[in-house]
């Protein structure tokens, strides 16, 4: 219980002269469905980005299991458990549902790079077990039939599922999920809380940024309320919906409201 | 549509097999042209069909393969068989030393560096560096192929020499489809912030695609010494690199493109040979032409290479 939590210690990015994160600390505990919340602007994607090794932050520090990981590279810090999937969707468009699934694998496959060139029966094996791993991604998140359809013609949810499934190839323990439900319909919002309740299950912590509020609100066990970079709430979502704060900064103060 | 490709390419490996036997001399040698430019222009494939970097710079390492085996051969008396490890190894290292601190580079200003790669390669030969290149003149006069001190100086023997290189590097090309390696380059050439955060070095790809593509180049600039038993300057120019980087984008970057490109842009010539000055007014209306109406390519890759245990039954609609 004591190992696999990320924390964040006075984590500050700046860019150029604006501050998007001002000294954010904030702890992740294993197992849980941990909530950002915060307006347009507020930081939440940079926060994400300076965990997944996309931006350095200048200050502070993210340790994750007792292991300092701010100033890693993207990959180096998938190789320690940590995927995450993106706001605006980027797969791989060309190729098919399968192909993207199957990048996740890539990190965990034990082909080395002259297997590209001379493959050995180890190599042989290796693919089919990454294939096989696919296949039942493919199967939990309702996708098996779409295998060798090209990503680029799935509609909107789709694609938000094959992002999700490609990130679970990679068997992470911090699944970190940019605005999941952003662009879907009731239904698909629905059915994601189902596949985030049972990521969960599988043993993955899952941190998410999202704005729908009534999605966040039913599956996150604890939240940190950000607004222009700074960190004004956190608890558990009972707890924020009763903050004056919080409702004055992201839900609007009482007087406008409509 | 799988069955097709498979029937396609035994078909056309076939013909290969047999064909200098069915040819005079003069086409014998546009034959092996045609050969060793097809591997120069697959190698170019990986590097910017599969890994999508814009390499202007092929023909430089393609041209320092033939020139370590025209070194090696005329001036340390190496058999030309025995130069072929030099003569992978030279281009392969020069071409991580080269890409290493240039891959980070996007599009446009990688193809810029590596047209001045080019362009310093062929001032390093024609300034006789070292005085083993020849100067302008080039390297001439190598000795014929021999195996276990037997002389083969039929063109036959190049053929299969180059036809071998042909094979070596469809094979190298179909096995990358089918490993994270070759999957590793098209993430990287579609999403290389996508392929960074899903775990892949892109960095170490793509310097290995370079690597890769630069020793196959220099393979086949080994056959291109040995055929010609002769290397000069002129043949390693900028201008070529330009030739195989269009033959690749018109070709669209699938095997049976890229050979099709390659035939018109050094068979066809020598079928018409009246009209072989118009070669590169021809090749540009073609680059024009396939631009609009099939801007992917004449023969685009396909994707979706996926096992076939991975396609669910048919049970319910395609």
């Amino acid at each position: 219980m004591a190992h696999n939590e990320l924390i964040l210690t006075d984590v500050t990015k700046r860019f150029g002269g604006l501050t998007a994160v001002d000294s954010l600390s904030m702890k992740v505990e294993t197992g849980q469905i941990y909530g950002v919340i915060g307006p347009n602007g507020a930081g939440k994607t940079t926060i994400f980005n300076c965990i997944t090794g996309i931006y350095r932050s200048e200050e502070g520090s993210v340790n994750w299991n007792g292991e300092e990981i701010r100033g890693m590279t993207p990959y180096q810090i998938v190789d320690r458990g940590i995927v995450r999937t993106f706001q605006t969707i980027r797969l791989f468009s060309q190729m098919s549902v399968a192909e993207n699934v199957v990048s996740g694998r890539h990190i965990k496959s034990s082909q080395r790079w002259w297997h590209g060139i001379c493959p050995t029966v180890g190599s042989r094996r290796d693919e089919y077990d990454n294939w096989m791993k696919v296949k039942e991604l493919l199967e939990f998140f309702n996708l098996d039939e779409f295998a060798a359809t090209p990503v680029s013609s799935l509609p909107y949810g789709h694609q938000r599922r094959v992002e999700m499934a490609r990130a679970m190839a990679v068997d992470p323990t911090l699944l970190i999920l940019d605005e999941p439900a952003a662009g879907l319909n009731d239904k698909e919002t629905a059915e994601l809380v189902e596949t985030i309740f049972s990521i969960r299950d599988k043993g993955v912590t899952v941190l998410l940024i999202e704005h729908d509020m009534e999605l966040v609100m039913k599956v996150t066990d604890y939240l940190t309320v950000l607004n222009f970079g700074k960190k004004i709430a956190e608890g558990t979502p009972d707890e924020i919906q009763k903050n004056p704060l919080v409702i004055e900064a992201y839900l609007g103060s009482e007087d406008d409201d409509e | 549509m799988k069955k097709l490709s498979v029937a396609g390419i035994s078909i056309f490996l076939m013909v290969m097999a047999v064909l200098p036997h069915f040819l005079d001399s003069r086409w014998q040698a546009v034959a092996i042209t045609f050969v060793i430019f097809s591997v120069v222009a697959l190698s170019q494939d990986i590097i910017l069909g599969k890994a999508g970097m814009f390499n202007m710079g092929q023909a430089m390492f393609f041209g320092m393969g033939a020139y370590a085996t025209a070194i090696l051969n005329s001036h340390y008396n190496w058999p030309l068989l025995a130069t072929i490890p030099v003569a992978i190894l030279v281009p392969v290292c020069v071409g991580i030393l080269l890409a290493a601190p240039i891959v980070h580079l996007r599009g446009d200003y990688l193809l810029v560096v590596t047209i001045g790669f080019n362009i310093v390669f062929i001032q390093v030969l024609v300034n006789n560096l070292g005085g083993v290149t020849g100067g302008p003149n080039g390297i001439f006069g190598l000795e014929y192929l021999s195996i276990f001190g037997h002389e083969l100086r039929s063109q036959v023997a190049v053929y299969y020499l180059a036809f071998a290189v042909l094979l070596l590097t469809l094979a190298i090309m179909l096995n990358l489809e089918k490993s994270k390696v070759g999957r590793a380059l098209h993430y990287l050439r579609e999403d290389p912030l996508a392929a960074e955060s899903i775990g892949i070095n892109t960095k170490l790809y793509k310097i290995f695609a370079f690597a890769l593509g630069a020793g196959i180049a220099g393979l086949a600039g080994m056959v291109y010494a040995t055929q010609y038993s002769a290397v000069s300057p002129e043949g390693f120019e900028f201008i070529q690199s330009v030739l195989f980087f269009s033959i690749v984008l018109v070709g669209g970057s699938s095997i049976p493109g890229v050979l099709l490109g390659v035939f018109v842009m050094f068979v066809l010539p020598e079928i018409f040979r009246e009209f072989s000055t118009w070669r590169f007014f021809v090749f540009g209306f073609a680059m024009i032409l396939t631009m609009i109406l099939r801007p992917r390519g004449i023969w685009p890759a396909t994707f979706g290479k996926i096992p076939k245990y991975m396609i669910k039954e048919k049970s319910h609609g395609a």
